[in-house]
């Protein structure tokens, strides 16, 4: 892949806002309407900095549509890290989620998975309620050794944190330094980050 | 940016999906998902031929397809022009396309990348309303279409 040095790809159902995730972190905004299913599967990057160098992370955001279901294997092929996303008030998307992470494990087992529940804006708002318990889907992603994020692509909640996390973890090649960064990302303000690994 | 006209699809897969799309072809009975995935192969290859023949696939199915389908169609028809470098007619469908949904920022990256590489290649564009392109009864059933979503 030309220019980047790292490849993310964002998996999950149609509507649980990858786009949004991607267009929050690139261009810091969000639109909510309308909404426009992504065609195949969309191409950004962005310039992060950790351990005081830089990188350029390359981010494939694809089609959660599923006519593209079998060409988005295509897209997590030889990725570093893949965003696993589910909506939080939609629970059929979680099931969903858990699909595309048992079919990650299967075909790529280098690439770091990270669980992300999406529109906590809308939970903490009260305009729906969470359908998953908070509780299972961390046992879920411990389990599965998965980090497990709670974004709101509309006020930003830890979408910047997610993608820096991710690009610490690709950074680093022990494990020990791995732990060092889990410890300095947990101890980060009011994000309602949940770690399991 | 520039990955969506820039990746090439792995030979293994566009195998995979031409034999499939073959083996359809012989017993006389070719889905539109078989299609589709075996054109949205064939214009990510590296060679033109392929690129061709892909666009040849994808034009029948805009024709034949149902209305919500076209847009993917017309995204991938703009993709295979613009990989070959049939500039004018990539912006073409970009047109069209945006037409229908002028907000559509994957479409509007996508020109501005198309824009680009003509511009870098000693390029002028032509400007072309692209209702010529499919047909004016093509893309008015489309935008009904999108409209009723």
């Amino acid at each position: 892949m030309s220019g980047a040095d790292f490849k993310v790809v964002l998996l999950g159902s149609e509507d649980v806002g990858k786009t949004s995730l991607m267009k929050r972190y690139i261009q810091d905004k969000f639109q909510c309407r309308p909404h426009q299913n992504t065609i195949g599967a969309a191409f950004a990057s962005k310039t992060v900095s950790t351990r005081g160098r830089q990188f350029v992370l390359g981010i494939w955001d694809t089609a959660g549509s599923e006519r593209y279901y079998a060409m988005s294997q295509l897209y997590y092929r030889d990725a570093k890290a893949a965003i696993v996303c589910f909506d939080l008030t939609e629970r059929v998307t979680f099931d969903r989620a858990k699909q595309w992470i048992t079919e990650l494990r299967n075909h790529e087992e280098n690439c770091k998975i990270y669980l992300c529940g999406t529109k906590k804006d809308v939970v903490d708002d009260g305009i729906k309620a969470s359908a998953v318990a908070h509780e299972r889907v961390l046992q879920y992603s411990k389990g599965i050794g998965a980090v497990y994020m709670e974004t709101s692509s509309k006020t930003g909640l830890n979408v910047a944190e997610l993608f820096q996390l991710i690009a610490d973890d690709c950074v680093l090649p022990s494990s020990n330094e791995r732990n060092e960064s889990i410890k300095l990302h947990s101890s980060k303000k009011s994000s309602s980050c949940c770690l399991a690994s | 940016m520039d990955e969506v006209l820039d990746e090439v699809v792995p030979t293994e897969d566009l195998k995979k999906y031409e034999k499939v799309y073959h083996e359809q072809l012989s017993s006389g009975k070719i889905t539109q998902k078989a299609q589709f995935e075996y054109a949205w192969c064939l214009v990510r290859s590296k060679y033109s031929g392929d690129i061709r023949k892909g666009l040849i696939l994808l034009e029948e199915l805009f024709h034949t397809d149902k209305e919500e389908s076209k847009r993917d169609y017309l995204y991938y028809l703009a993709i295979g022009n613009a990989r070959i470098k049939e500039y004018n007619k990539a912006l073409q469908y970009v047109r069209g396309f945006l037409q229908i949904e002028p907000g559509n920022h994957q479409v509007h990256d996508l020109e501005v990348i198309i824009k680009r590489r003509m511009d870098k290649e000693g390029l002028v564009g032509v400007a072309i309303t692209g209702g010529i392109v499919l047909g004016i009864a093509g893309i008015a059933g489309l935008a009904f279409a999108l409209a009723k979503k």
